[in-house]
């Protein structure tokens, strides 16, 4: 086991190694440079001399061929120095995503764990009622929201719930006296805000995780050993939750080791609209600024989660699977 | 190669490693010299200097007071302010109604202010740096106008001057290579430290210092010889030539000399020292508002500051008319919308599509009212002139025929835009008296230019051809665009006219980064873009000069080089006007642009504002720009 773990930490940091090394080049051949859309670039009435300009391309290190400025970065890294920001005034990056984490998580870990919580129930209990009126009107349901786009789901909440009838804040994750507020109602504050981007945030999975364990579900009963189990006398409530859902569970597995990096990608466009704080955001301002740092430092952090969620996923498959052993 | 970059990718990361790595790419060991990229330079004494110059007095300008003058000047409202507020604006009549009657300023005294509001304006994007210097963003500038207002500004006819709430006088010397301010002393930064001449100097040696890397505001102050402070409050700007921008080159902000020259040595970049994070935060700053609060990416909170108005108990300068001014950061557009609609934001830009179809009904006029102004931000086909197509005048004129700018102003911008006429907008003091007609559609006539230029469909295939360099050349280019739902459409409006002449073109919508960059690396045939408008006519010289940073078609005309140079020496406003008018329309003549439309600004207002003006750069960033904004304590 220790042996596998140790090999599967190399493979993890030398295919690390290769995506950000692949990354880098991409984000720093793509077309434009943090300078090319810098406001003040921009300002019509000055220009920007070219000694200063070539001044700033060497206090951001833009005069050095990417490669060069690739193994810079590497090094920093290992003394654990993510840089600084280009584009937002010398920020360190860490600094960046560390003000955004919090944000985010509260957003999708609160997704993601009613997502499971109300997805199993629900694909379990489709199985049970497969076929009946019930299960088919709440299967097109679930599919009508998983076709519904977020974006447009939030539109619609923001002008019922926020405009016209005032319940729920417009945007934001606090109020404005957030600071003056207790301890409870700074928590009641953060949930009335939550509400409605958690609300877009889960629908969609929701409707796709109860559709796939439903599917599996489905594949599973059809199995021999269900059918023994039922000739057997095993009451029906114990087939399908000891003996279905736990072989259905493997494949639900891989997802969620797939769920972990989305933990911090944070949703760009509800990120948007909600005006939440968040990692999306960051990254989307990033790119479109091409901020290296904070482009680099996030594609840091969600490949080390990706590659953490897989190695997740195998050890947990020896959890579920008897049948696989990593020894 | 593959194999190459993995050896080499190895290779540097051991050594990387083993090395201890390199240190970070920025670090600079040189020791901090203030003002280093000055030239040595020994001014006059005061005494002599006075004694050999003879002075010429400029404007200084309390401009809230000259905006009220200008609006008693106007003549009584044209409707009453309940009126106002009832009537929609969905024609420029009632435009000019609304504004007429609700952009009334406060009266002088103060009376009937609701000194007690508090307004919520929106903003797209956060505040990178409160500290004036470092400023870049458009929310920079904006916030940087309430809290470090600097000694000169300009109104909304972009007529330069200093204000008056900080400056006694301006004088400068006829030759025009001296100008000399003496300073209010009854002027604070927010703690309690009196702003003198020494802050005007020190400030100006702190952006001409090469490890200092201000983004925007070291281009112009450079072309200043030197600053010096003869006493607390008098400074004197010493010029490298006598140009008409000199009065645009001394309004560079100012920071406290009395904080910064503790700090500045131990860290030059101004922004990454503890100390510096914490003044980031915590700036000390000499306007009508402070930085009371931030938290990134959510909202900037400024207060109205005591001591700005208020000197030795008397009250030196009129109250700021808002307690609070809360910058809300909301990148979405259709969410800052509902906010608007929702009375959580009192000001906000418009989108034209907005105004047009989202703002009409009853759920945004219950709360808030609209107004569009004039704004010089104009849009055009940019053709790069080192292309086979477009070095000919006959197929860049055949161009400007073949557009249908009806379609494009009617259908695509719902009649809310005027056809451009030009590089200067047609209400500009620079735009020629007996001005060219504008461009229509006219096909035959592109058509006849076309094949004066030698574009005929010679094989048939149905698209026009030249023979160069021996080769046939059909006329198929790509056209570059930002990818928004109007850059598309008026592109593929192009598209459409040209197909109808046997011209193919390709219409590629780009992200913005990258149709910059294009651009500034001549990377195109032709792209869409736009300008805003500079301070000064002179400022366009860096879009049409020959090799010049913005000139991205390759323009090169010498009379237009020659022209530039003319205008920025001449002092007097009449031939200053004459000259740009003259460039005008050699542009107009040589069309290296086809001239699309002017873009308006369209915002939106709670209805208990009051006193908005605009000026060709919208509402905000003149003078008095926010500081005219009110609220009465009594609503109608």
């Amino acid at each position: 086991m220790l042996n596998y773990l140790v090999r599967r930490l190399l493979i993890a940091f030398v295919t690390l190694l290769l995506v950000t090394f692949v990354i880098f080049g991409l984000v720093r051949n793509m077309p434009g440079t943090p300078l090319t859309t810098d406001p003040a670039m921009m300002d019509p009435s000055k220009q920007i001399s070219p000694e200063d300009l070539r001044r700033l391309e060497k206090l951001y290190g833009l005069d050095k061929p990417w490669y060069e400025s690739y193994f810079i970065w590497i090094g920093n890294l290992a003394r654990f120095d993510l840089g600084r920001s280009i584009a937002q005034n010398n920020r360190p990056v860490i600094g960046l995503i560390g003000e955004r984490v919090g944000a985010t998580l509260t957003l999708s870990a609160t997704s993601l764990v009613l997502t499971y919580l109300l997805s199993i129930p629900l694909g379990l209990w489709t199985t049970v009622h497969s076929g009946s009126v019930r299960e088919r009107t709440l299967s097109t349901v679930l599919y009508m929201l998983y076709s519904l786009p977020s974006f447009v789901a939030a539109l619609f909440l923001q002008i019922l719930l926020a405009v016209k009838l005032g319940w729920l804040p417009l945007l934001g994750m606090v109020s404005d006296d957030y600071a003056s507020l207790s301890g409870l109602g700074k928590a009641w504050d953060i949930f009335c805000h939550a509400l409605m981007p958690v609300a877009c945030f889960t629908y969609g999975s929701l409707a796709y995780y109860t559709r796939f364990i439903h599917s599996n579900m489905q594949e599973v009963i059809r199995q021999d050993y269900i059918r023994t189990a039922r000739a057997k006398g095993v009451p029906p409530r114990r087939v399908i939750a000891h003996h279905a859902f736990r072989n259905a569970l493997i494949p639900l597995v891989t997802l969620i080791g797939l769920t972990l990096p989305a933990l911090l990608s944070g949703a760009v466009i509800l990120e948007r609209i909600f005006t939440w704080p968040g990692m999306g955001s960051l990254f989307f301002e990033s790119i479109s600024q091409r901020d290296y740092p904070v482009i680099m430092g996030l594609t840091l952090v969600f490949s080390i989660l990706t590659l953490l969620g897989q190695l997740l996923a195998d050890l947990l498959y020896a959890v579920v699977d008897p049948r696989v052993s990593y020894s | 190669m593959t194999s190459c970059c993995w050896r080499l990718m190895f290779v540097s990361i051991v050594l990387a490693f083993l090395s201890g790595c390199s240190s970070s790419v920025d670090e600079e060991q040189v020791d901090f010299m203030l003002g280093d990229m000055l030239e040595p330079f020994s001014p006059h004494s005061l005494d002599e200097l006075d004694a050999k110059t003879t002075w010429i007095d400029q404007p200084v300008v309390d401009t809230l007071d000259r905006l009220r003058s200008y609006q008693v000047d106007q003549g009584p409202m044209p409707v009453s302010v309940t009126e106002a507020l009832t009537i929609k604006n969905d024609s420029p009549e009632n435009n000019t109604k609304i504004i007429g009657a609700l952009g009334r300023v406060a009266p002088s005294d103060g009376q009937g202010v609701n000194y007690d509001d508090a307004v919520v304006v929106h903003t797209a994007g956060d505040l990178k740096s409160s500290n004036p210097i470092m400023a870049s963003s458009v929310t920079d500038f904006e916030v940087g106008d309430l809290i470090s207002p600097g000694l000169f500004t300009f109104d909304w006819e972009m007529q330069p001057l200093a204000n008056a709430e900080m400056v006694v006088s301006w004088r400068t010397s006829d030759d025009r290579m001296v100008d000399k301010v003496v300073l209010r002393n009854d002027w604070t930064w927010s703690d309690g430290t009196p702003v003198t001449a020494q802050d005007v100097e020190f400030s100006f040696k702190v952006i001409m210092s090469s490890q200092v890397k201000p983004p925007a505001v070291r281009q112009g102050t450079d072309k200043i010889r030197w600053v010096k402070a003869y006493d607390d409050r008098t400074v004197v700007f010493f010029h490298k030539q006598a140009l008409a921008t000199n009065v645009w080159n001394v309004n560079y902000p100012i920071i406290p000399k009395h904080i910064y020259q503790e700090t500045i040595d131990r860290d030059p970049s101004m922004t990454r020292s503890d100390e510096h994070s914490r003044l980031e935060d915590d700036p000390i700053t000499s306007g009508p508002y402070v930085l009371a609060k931030r938290v990134r990416n959510q909202e900037i909170v400024l207060r109205r500051r005591e001591g700005y108005y208020m000197h030795k108990g008397n009250q030196v300068r009129s109250k700021p008319f808002f307690s609070t001014v809360r910058y809300k950061i909301i990148p979405d557009t259709n969410t800052a919308l509902l906010s608007l609609k929702a009375g959580e934001t009192d000001v906000q830009i418009l989108t034209a599509e907005q105004w047009q179809s989202q703002t009409e009904g009853d759920d945004f006029y219950e709360r808030n009212t609209k107004i569009t102004g004039l704004e010089w931000t104009s849009f055009h086909f940019c053709w790069n002139l080192k292309t086979p197509f477009f070095s000919d005048i006959r197929v860049r004129r055949a161009m400007s025929h073949v557009f249908d700018y009806d379609e494009m102003l009617n259908k695509i911008f719902y009649g809310l835009y005027t056809q451009g006429r030009g590089t200067f907008h047609p209400t500009s003091w620079m735009y020629p008296k007996e001005a060219p007609p504008a461009y229509r559609q006219d096909l035959d006539r592109a058509e006849t230019l076309l094949e004066e230029a030698g574009w005929v469909d010679h094989d048939g295939d149905g698209l026009l051809d030249k023979e160069i360099d021996g080769r046939s050349v059909p006329f198929r280019f790509t056209v570059l665009t930002n990818n928004t739902p109007n850059g598309v459409k008026v592109c593929t409006l192009l598209k459409e006219c040209l197909d109808k002449i046997g011209i193919e073109c390709m219409v590629k919508p780009t992200e913005f980064t990258v149709l910059t960059q294009n651009m500034r690396d001549h990377k195109f045939q032709a792209a869409m873009g736009g300008w805003g408008t500079g301070t000064d006519p002179s400022t366009s010289l860096n879009i049409w000069g020959t090799d010049e940073g913005r000139n991205y078609g390759h323009y090169s005309n010498p009379r237009v080089d020659e022209l530039f140079e003319a205008g920025v020496i001449e002092f007097d406003p009449s031939r200053r006007a004459e000259i740009y008018a003259a460039i005008h329309k050699i542009l107009w003549e040589d069309q290296p642009y086809t001239w699309l439309f002017y873009r308006n600004s369209f915002y939106g207002f709670n209805k208990r504002l009051r006193g908005y003006k605009f000026s060709p750069r919208g509402p905000f960033t003149y003078g008095p720009g926010f500081r005219s904004l009110w609220t009465p304590a009594a609503q109608p």
